[in-house]
């Protein structure tokens, strides 16, 4: 196995404050890799590092060995890096099928002035609505997205991401907000993507972290504290003391 | 001129169309890019200053003018964005208001210093001149013209944001800049290519305006308060909001000036005062 994407001492300074320091990881071709640490331990900020919507202060970025430390956010996303947002409502005053629609015209290099209709963009809507079917939004593709319950708005950001075909899929809590039963059902449509996919999540809820997480990344105070399998680091006293007991004991992840 | 009631406020919803035409673009950078940009009166001048050089040294139609304005206000809003305003999205409002001022005093100083400081005279085609009278009342032909051209114009312009893929592109990049990158979408091409629309409407609009406004080198700093009220009061970032609140300022600034003219332009600045007390964020504004 080979990394597809990783990082050399990537680190991120605003003034004194360290956001990430140091941060050396690599995401292998087809991981389920978490990020977990607690409340500003960095973990969104090394998303936007990765997803280039935060320049570092120091450090690199590989994508399958090629520098991509200064590649424009949306050069990233060509290059198969997709991500979601910690934002509920991103497109407001689009509809559900538009915003997917426009993520499938991009990634098909319909880049043009495009002065046609979105409309007529056929192919695109129809692989658009197979994609939201997936995800069980087919029946809301009219709505406006600003009028879309919560739990929807965070299927229709992975919708998003997906439509632009990843091969590396960065999820920044994708579960949270979302009813327990749901988050379940939204990780494991995750975690059943084609292998081809490597997917990233930042995931507050341990219990999600280990049953849908292989390899598990805990960030504290900017830097990686541990790295390891699941059981490892449920294993890990330090990652216990951070945690204060949060981690299963001795539980195997399902998925 | 203004011969009854119905005949000023026609007048009105005619100064209120060109107003439109030539701030709708500083809606749309305002709304978009966050950038106030006070030197959205100096791409206008440019159209009209293409139209009359066109019309007296190369004998263009009138007609055929308009285009090259709306071309050249275009190109040079393209150019101006790739090189200087894009430097300065991420700015503080006072950084922009003080440059984008700058671009007004260099384009008001290059002006005066190609064309000389006096107003440009235009001659309106025939067909465009005189008056009409329906149901006992006269109408101006160019009032008309212009009118039917900022209706048609205001149609296309909603079917461009509401129906195409670019509309979608943008209302996406303003929603959300980062999340839009984040969907592959180069914000910046976006960001660009409606700076160069807003910009080549304000050509167009003060190649119109011509006849109605004048045209000399302070043009952009004389209706500077105009356009940034227009867009203030309509709601940066929507084309509804600029094209009523236009229309409300045209007719009251014309029915004012008729009616109290003592009072000059006051009245009207009383009631876009109100409007915004009544409507912080403009009449489609959005709010954050």
């Amino acid at each position: 196995m080979s990394a597809v994407l990783r990082t050399a001492g990537l680190s991120k300074r605003w003034g004194a404050f360290y956001a990430n320091r140091d941060v050396s990881v690599a995401f292998e071709q087809g991981a389920r890799h978490a990020l977990i640490g607690p409340n500003g331990a960095g973990k969104t900020t090394f998303i936007d590092l990765l997803t280039g919507t935060v320049a570092p202060s120091a450090g690199r970025v590989y994508l399958d060995g090629d520098d991509i430390t200064t590649l424009a956010p949306h050069r990233r996303v060509k290059r198969g890096i997709a991500r979601t947002f910690q934002a509920s409502t991103l497109f407001p005053s689009l509809t559900v099928l538009e915003s997917v629609m426009l993520a499938v015209c991009e990634r098909e290099g319909r880049g043009g002035a495009g002065w046609r209709a979105l409309a007529s963009e056929t192919a695109a809507s129809s692989e658009a609505l197979a994609i939201l079917d997936a995800l069980h939004l087919g029946a809301e593709s009219d709505s406006t997205t600003r009028t879309l319950a919560y739990g929807k708005q965070r299927l229709l950001e992975i919708a998003l991401a997906l439509a632009t075909r990843p091969r590396m899929l960065l999820l920044d809590e994708p579960a949270a907000g979302i009813p327990a039963k749901e988050s379940v059902e939204v990780l494991g449509a995750i975690a059943r993507l084609p292998r081809e996919v490597t997917v990233v999540f930042i995931e507050h809820d341990m219990d999600l972290v280990f049953r849908f997480a292989e390899r598990i990344t805990v960030l504290v105070a900017g830097s990686v504290l541990a790295e390891g399998a699941p059981d490892e680091i449920a294993a890990d006293p330090r990652v216990r003391e951070v945690y204060l007991g949060e981690i299963p004991q001795g539980e195997a992840p399902l998925a | 001129m203004h011969g009854d009631f119905i005949g000023v406020v026609f007048d009105g919803i005619a100064f209120g169309s060109l107003l439109f035409v030539i701030a709708v673009g500083l809606s749309v950078t305002l709304g978009l890019m966050n950038f106030v940009n006070l030197a959205h009166g100096s791409f206008a001048m440019l159209g009209g200053y293409v139209c009359v050089v066109l019309m007296s040294a190369l004998r263009v139609p009138f007609l055929l003018t308009l285009p090259a304005a709306f071309v050249a206000a275009a190109a040079a809003g393209l150019v101006l964005e790739r090189t200087l305003y894009r430097r300065l999205y991420h700015a503080s409002p006072l950084d922009q208001v003080l440059f984008s001022i700058g671009v007004v005093f260099i384009s008001i100083a290059g002006a005066t210093y190609v064309f000389g400081s006096s107003q440009q005279p235009v001659r309106l085609p025939g067909y465009l001149q005189g008056q009409v009278r329906v149901a006992g009342h006269d109408f101006g032909v160019y009032r008309i013209f212009l009118v039917a051209v900022v209706a048609l114009l205001t149609i296309a312009l909603e079917y461009v944001i509401r129906r195409t893929r670019f509309g979608s592109l943008l209302r996406a990049s303003v929603d959300h800049a980062t999340a839009a990158a984040g969907l592959g979408i180069d914000v910046g091409r976006v960001f660009a290519l409606a700076f160069a629309l807003g910009s080549g409407l304000a050509g167009l609009g003060g190649g119109l305006a011509i006849d109605v406004l004048g045209l000399d080198p302070t043009f952009p700093l004389k209706y500077m308060v105009d356009f940034l009220l227009v867009v203030a009061v309509g709601g940066a970032g929507s084309v509804r909001g600029p094209l009523i609140a236009a229309l409300i300022l045209g007719v009251f600034d014309v029915a004012g000036k008729y009616y109290v003219p003592e009072l000059g332009g006051f009245a009207v600045y009383a009631l876009m005062i109100a409007m915004l007390l009544r409507f912080p964020l403009g009449l489609h504004g959005r709010l954050g």
